[in-house]
Parts: structure tokens; sequence; C-alpha cells
């Protein structure tokens, strides 16, 4: 009786964190993070989660690492986004000097996102580059390209000086371009909750319906998990390949228009350095695997959450500087896996100890285990 | 003198007796032929020699030496060498570096003496009359090449029995010749050779005893002089056992596939008409080019000339454009071919379907499920439901979904390649009833099978290639073991030829 109650509890939790166990992870983090506000003396409000959900790490990294999912899922990897990011908001922040256009700037976003997916896409797919060697050449390329372009580009289209793209202030395009894709917020019932977390939020909707209810997604899944009984089922495999990398073009694209808009300009010199690494650890602290096949795309959105979350907790203790930041999110990320792997080894060790007597007494008695 | 002897040798996987009491020697000096049907227990065997697998009972003795528990570096320092049908060679290494890999000459600072080894290699090659160059990557040699270089190193290594599982597979005649008086001039040097081969005209070309094996049991051993082609064949197929009876003749319907002299690097010149819910089983051994056949007429392998057609139109290009003509193959090797491991059954179910109707994207789960409940019903899958993972079900019930997968896309023309591979026997039955029954409902099958009892049991029409060509086209009563496996290894005409 007591072992059946004690099931009854346990089964859905265990299997939650079997499933998604990167809502514990985030949960965790989390809590670490109300802890050490407390232990300033403030009390943790509504007002720390929506900060959480705006911040850079979120929106910016968070969208983008979307596509990276996609692309990991499929058994690849996208070292690019990071230049792909600053050249994308740079062809953004010159499109809206010379046309104060919103409709003309959102699009040459996904326009400029789309074109350099579709590059990494097309050498690795169909020219059979290893995504690995493809996207380390156009993360060099994507951002030169834009360090060279800062330059030779004219002050009056740059909008700044020779190491900046920024954004022509003074027009009622620019302030509603800055309020949509940065800083504004809309209000519910007291609550603030800025524009662009929305549209992250969308957008991770969106494809944890692609990836769930659509033939595509069921695609993706199966050509990283085989790609050769794909192919013998019909799959296109290379298309499906190219593909991931231009959705990631595109969630690029929307970062950028966030990335530039949030700041109203952009350094092709430090902007977006090493977000490609970060989003893959968004991904995989949202537990989508490495080797591809396997993973939910809603982890994407806790994953980039844990991330963040992760830094207000080193910037809200006072005796850290911010140049550890990244040892605590390198830590943070090799414990996370530790424990994912390590966990069912040690289950698998200690657990068969103790199954082994209780099998015997099922076998005994059948009648016990049933219903 | 006798350099192997092994009496008594059982084996069992899991209750399953896989050799019984079997006793095997070779004399000193010869090429000794170990022969059967798959299955019949001679890699077993082989690998209990090798010290690959350990024996349930029985001895070992090599050169007199007792070997109670062979293990893998017991037996090669004694002088036993296998050279598997996959070749074991470094291919990023050159040839010297994979003659003495693993017992390089070194200096006295632990650096190799390149020089020496390759003298060394040079001076072997010589007295063999092989033609390598020691310095050349692995990586660039023919396979004939590999194979000589895989006894070369077994003799290097000092070995006096070698194991050469099926050796010729990937040679052409003029490799094989050259490998055979490799073979008889180290044979008169004194070493032994176990030769396993499936192709019979050979056997006798450079064999000087046997042994058959057949369901784990020793059948004959004896010098081949005093055998045939026939008398083996007959050996290796037993005495016809019929069990229970799954055919029937059936009314056939109007042609929906030809083949018409198609081509490929495999085969050569094949020409084929199957007629509505009829079943064709294509045979042949490895290299025979029955299952690149099967492949091209699903075009997952291309073709260089000739023409497919199915129901009427012509059929080219991708796998999609073969499926859209209602064409659907259930590949060999199921593990790497059909499952795609971390997916539920019903998605491994619906991957192909999913393709088909990719211009509507949304998928609708009650539908799905629907149309999963009557497939398993029908094909009576056992599973723990449809979102069980796919590799929870047993190899039966996993091909039995990857049968749905085709069935659900409503094609009409199944391909199945080996579809009864690593399926216990139950299940075995249950898919040749299957087959027979959808065949019944107006589908037409074509299977790939080394299986002859198979093909004996649900096929109209039996198909044998031997060496990319088809030699002979049985009608289901001219079928029978002897004769498929005498065409499928060439015996007639070796019979004929002597």
């Amino acid at each position: 009786m007591e072992e059946k109650t004690r099931n009854k509890f346990w089964r859905p939790v265990q299997s939650l964190w079997r499933e998604h166990s990167y809502i514990f992870v985030f949960v965790v983090i989390l809590i670490v993070y109300v802890i050490t506000i407390e232990a300033n003396g403030k009390t943790f409000t509504s007002g720390h989660l929506s900060s959480i959900l705006s911040s850079q790490n979120t929106v910016v990294v968070g969208t983008m690492a979307i596509g990276m999912a996609l692309v990991i899922i499929t058994g690849q990897i996208d070292l690019s986004i990071g230049s792909a990011l600053v050249l994308c908001s740079g062809v953004t922040v010159v499109v809206f000097n010379l046309t104060d256009n919103i409709l003309l700037t959102v699009l040459a976003a996904l326009a400029s996102g789309l074109v350099l997916g579709a590059v990494n896409g097309v050498l690795v797919a169909y020219a059979k580059i290893p995504p690995f060697i493809v996207t380390l050449g156009t993360m060099l390329i994507y951002r030169s390209l834009a360090l060279w372009a800062v330059r030779e580009i004219p002050s009056s289209v740059s909008g700044s000086s020779s190491s900046q793209f920024a954004m022509e202030s003074g027009t009622r395009s620019y302030e509603w371009l800055r309020m949509g894709f940065g800083t504004g917020s809309l209000r519910i019932a007291g609550f603030a909750i800025p524009y662009v977390s929305i549209l992250f939020l969308l957008c991770v909707a969106l494809f944890v319906v692609i990836a769930g209810n659509t033939k595509y997604g069921k695609v993706v899944y199966a050509v990283g998990s085989n790609d050769k009984a794909a192919r013998l089922a019909g799959v296109n495999v290379q298309r499906i390949q190219a593909s991931v990398f231009m959705m990631t073009g595109l969630l690029v694209g929307v970062a950028s228009l966030i990335q530039a808009c949030k700041v109203g300009n952009i350094t092709p010199a430090s902007s977006g350095r090493s977000y490609e690494m970060y989003a893959i650890a968004a991904v995989v602290l949202g537990g989508i695997a490495m080797a591809g096949g396997r993973g939910n795309m809603a982890g994407v959105l806790f994953g980039a959450l844990s991330y963040s979350a992760i830094d207000f907790i080193i910037v809200s203790i006072p005796a850290l500087s911010a140049d550890i930041q990244d040892t605590f999110q390198g830590l943070v990320l090799i414990l996370v896996i530790l424990v994912q792997t390590a966990g069912p080894e040690l289950r698998e060790r200690f657990g068969s100890r103790r199954r082994r007597p209780r099998a015997d007494a099922g076998s005994a008695a059948p009648a016990s285990t049933s219903g | 003198m006798r350099i192997l002897e092994m009496t008594g040798i059982s084996k069992s996987y899991d209750g399953n007796r896989v050799l019984n009491e079997v006793d095997f020697s070779v004399e000193k000096g010869e090429i000794h032929a170990l022969l059967g049907e798959n299955g019949a227990g001679k890699s077993t065997l082989l690998n209990i020699l090798a010290g690959v697998v350990p024996g349930d009972g029985g001895t070992v003795h090599f050169d007199g030496v007792p070997y109670p528990r062979p293990s893998i570096g017991e037996m090669e320092k004694a002088g036993v060498a296998f050279v598997h049908q996959e070749l074991n060679v470094v291919n990023d290494l050159t040839v010297s570096e994979n003659i003495f890999f693993n017992h390089e000459l070194t200096n006295s600072f632990g650096l190799l003496r390149r020089k020496e080894m390759i003298a060394e290699t040079r001076a072997l090659f010589q007295r063999l009359g092989v033609d390598i160059d020691p310095t050349r990557k692995v990586r660039e040699l023919k396979t004939s090449q590999k194979q000589l270089l895989e006894i070369c190193r077994a003799l290097h290594a000092r070995a006096t029995l070698m194991i050469l599982d099926e050796p010729t597979t990937a040679l052409g005649n003029d490799e094989i010749e050259h490998l055979f008086t490799i073979l008889r001039q180290l044979k008169s040097e004194g070493s032994s050779f176990i030769f396993v081969s499936h192709k019979i005209p050979e056997v006798f070309q450079i064999a000087d005893s046997y042994t058959v094996l057949r369901n784990g049991e020793l059948v004959r051993s004896g010098i081949l002089a005093e055998a045939t082609p026939f008398s083996i064949t007959s050996d290796m197929v037993g005495e016809q056992y019929a069990d229970e009876d799954v055919y029937r003749a059936r009314e056939l319907g109007p042609v929906v596939l030809e083949l018409d002299r198609v081509t490929s690097t495999a085969f050569r010149d094949v020409s084929l008409t199957v007629r509505q819910g009829e079943i064709v089983a294509l045979t042949g051994l490895a290299g025979s080019g029955a299952s690149e056949l099967m492949q091209a007429m699903f075009g997952a392998v291309p073709i260089h000339g000739g023409e497919i057609r199915a129901h009427g139109s012509r059929a080219s290009g991708s796998i999609h454009a073969f499926m859209r003509r209602g064409i659907g193959m259930l590949p060999t090797n199921r593990k790497e071919n059909s499952v795609v491991p971390d997916r539920t059954v019903l998605e491994n179910q619906y991957i192909a379907e999913h393709n088909l109707s990719a211009g509507h994207q949304w998928i609708h789960t009650k539908v799905e499920l629907e149309k999963y409940e009557k497939l398993k019903d029908a094909l009576n899958i056992r599973t723990q439901g449809p979102d069980a993972a796919i590799t929870s079900l047993s190899g039966g019930n996993q091909q039995k979904v990857f049968l749905a997968r085709w069935l659900n896309t409503d094609a009409d023309i199944l391909l199945l390649d080996n579809p009864t591979q690593g399926v216990d026997v139950g299940a075995k039955e249950e898919i040749y009833a299957l087959i027979l029954e959808l065949a019944t409902s107006g589908k037409t099958v074509v299977i790939n099978t080394l299986e002859i009892p198979e093909i004996q049991k649900v096929s109209d029409r039996c198909v044998v290639l031997y060496d990319g060509e088809v030699v002979a086209v049985l009608d289901h009563d001219q079928i029978n073991e002897h004769d498929v496996m005498g065409l499928s290894t060439n015996a007639v005409n070796a019979a004929r030829g002597a």
C-alpha cells in the first residue's frame, strides 16, 4: 500500500526528470538566485524575473539558440552565429539609416540572416564540407566583413565613427524600432513584460510547434538520429541539413534586429563575441543531445533562462568580479551534464543491487505487481 | 601429422545450441575447406579456435599442445592467424608499418628502425611473389592487395595455421589466381590453411580436404578428390525438411514492374518482369549483385544503363521519385538502415508517409493513431504503445513496424531485402504468412534472401544471380535447395567443366 502511493507521487516526477530535466536545472539555479538576493538583504520580486527574461543572454542568445538547437538535433553545429549577428546588425542599421523605413529594416535583418545561413547550409549539405569547418570559416569571414564595412562605409551611412554602426536617432521610426525591438514593454495588470521577451517567447513557441507537430520537425529529428534510415525512407537528407542552417539564419536575423534596437548601435569588434558558444551552452542546458536526434525545443527556453540566471547570480554577489563570470558558467555547464550522464550510470550501479531481490519477490507473487 | 585437432566442441547462445559435439582437424601442410550454409556454425567454430569466444565443451590441440581455454593472445602466439572477411588492416599506416604492427623494430631511444622494417618487408614480399611497395599507404591498395597484406602479416608473425574467411568474395578472377598461387607455395613450405568459402568451384580448385557442417553438427569430413560438387551441396543442405507449408498458388494480375537490361557496377543486363500479386525472390551470394539490384529498383543505388518501369512509366532519380511510383523497400541490416533509434514506434512507422505527404505539414495525431492501430492489428505488432521507443521492441516486431512504414504509404510494390535477418524462428513464420497475405491482397513483392527454405516457402519465382548476372529463373515447383545452392555457388558449371 505504502509503496503504491509513493509510486503515484514519484512516477510523474521521475518521468518529468528524465524527459524535462532542464526545468529542474532552471528551478535549482533560480532558487540559488533567490537565496543570493535575500542574502544581500533585498527581496525577490517579479522585476527580477522580468529582467532575466529580457536580458541580452536570454533574448539575443536565446533566439539564436533556437536555431542552434535545430542544427544540433540534425547532428551538426553552427559556429558562425555570433559573427553573423554582427554582420546582420550592421546591414540592419545601414538599411535603416538609408531608408528610415521600419518594414524595410525588418526585412533587411531577416533577409541578410537568411542569406548568411544559406551559405552555411549549401556548403555543408551540398559541398559536403563538415559543418564545423564551414562555420569556422564563415565565423571568421562574417565578422571580418563587418569590421571592414564599418571602416569603409561613410559615417553618414554607418551613423557613427569608424568602429560602430549606429542608428540615426530623432525620427519617429527610430523611436518605434527602439521601443518595439528594444526597450519597450507591455503592461498587463501591473506586470511589465518587455516586447523583446514576447518576441523571444513567440519564436520558442513557433519552433516548439514546428518540431513537435509538423512533418518537417519529425524529419529533422530522424536525420539526426539515423540519416541512413531517413534517406531510405525517402527523406532528402541534404535539403533538411541545409534548411536548418537557413532557419538559424532567419533567427539570427531576428536576434540582430533586437541587438541593434536594444542598444541603438553595434560594434563589430566586440559585439556578439562568443555568442555561438553561449548558444551551444543554452542548448546543452536545455537537455538537447549534442549527438543529435534527441531533445525538446522547449528546453531551449529554460536553457537560455538558466544561462542568464547564472549571470545575474554572479553580478549580485559583490565579492565576485564580472571577469569570473565565465568560470561559473563553465562550471555549471559541466556540472549539469555530469549529473545527467553520471546520474543514470550511478542509478544502474546502485539501483540494480537493490532491484535484484525485489524482482525475485515479484516473480514469487506476480499478483502484487499488477494493478 | 595433424596440426590442429578439435574434438567434441559445443557452444550455445542463450540456450540455443549452435555447435553440437563437433570434431574438426587439419593436417600439416594442407588447405582444408570448411563448408556449410549460413548459420551452420562455421564462424562459431573458428571463433572458438581463434580464442574470440569461449567454447562450452570439447578440447583444442594445436601442434600437439592442449589449449583448455584458448584466448586470442595465446592462439596468436601459438601460430593461429585469422584473416577476417572484413580486413583488419590499418588504412592510414604504410604497408611495412602494417606488417610490423604491434611488434615494431625500435632502437634504444624507442624510435622506429624504419629502413630495416621496409627492407624486411620487401624481402618477405619477394619470397612470396607479392608485388606491393612497402612504403605505400594501405588506403591506396586494392582489396586483393590488402588481402595479401594480411596473409603476409600473419606469416611474418610466424603463423603456421591461417584461417581465411571467404577470402575471394571481393577479388577478380586474376586476383584469385594470384592468391591461389601464393597459397600453394606456402602450403608446399608447410603452412596450413582453413579455407571458408561459399563458392564450390574454387573449393575444388584449391582445397585438399573438406569438412561440412549443418545446423551445428558435423556432417562429413574427407578428401576432396573423393567428393563431387553434387555430393558436397547435398551434404550442405541435407534432407529436405518440409515444415508447415504456407504457399498457395494465386491468380496474378498485369505486369507492374519491368526491368529492361538494367546495368550498374554490381550487375549487368538484368531484365525481369513482375506481375501484380506475384512474389519474386532474388538470391545470390555476397558479390552476386542481388542486394544491389534490389536497391536499384528503389533508386537507392544509381544505374548506368537500361530502364526500370513501374506501372508502365519510367522510374528514375531519387528514392522519393520511386516512392511516388508506389515502391517501398525494407532494407537489409535493420539496425543500420531502418531503425531511427531516438524516436517512437509511431514516428518510425510514419517517417516515409510524412515524406510523401509533405505538402500538408500539420500532423493529425488522431488520424495517425487510428491508422497505427489498424496496421498494428493487421501485422500483429506487439508493442507497449505508439509512444514506446522503437528500440524497446524485439527484432521481429521492429521489422513489422518497418513493413508497416511502407503499407502506410500505400506502396503496392514491396521490395524486401533480407526481411527475416536477425528475426527469431516464430516471427519468421509470421513474416512469411504476412508476405503471402499481402500478395493475395494484391501487393507485389520482391524479396532478396540467402535462405533457400524461405524462397521455397513464399516465392512464385526465384531469380538466381551469380557474379552480377542472372544465371537462372526458377518457377515455384522447380525451386529446391540443392539446385538453388548449386546455381548460386556456380557448382553447376564446375561439375560441367570437370
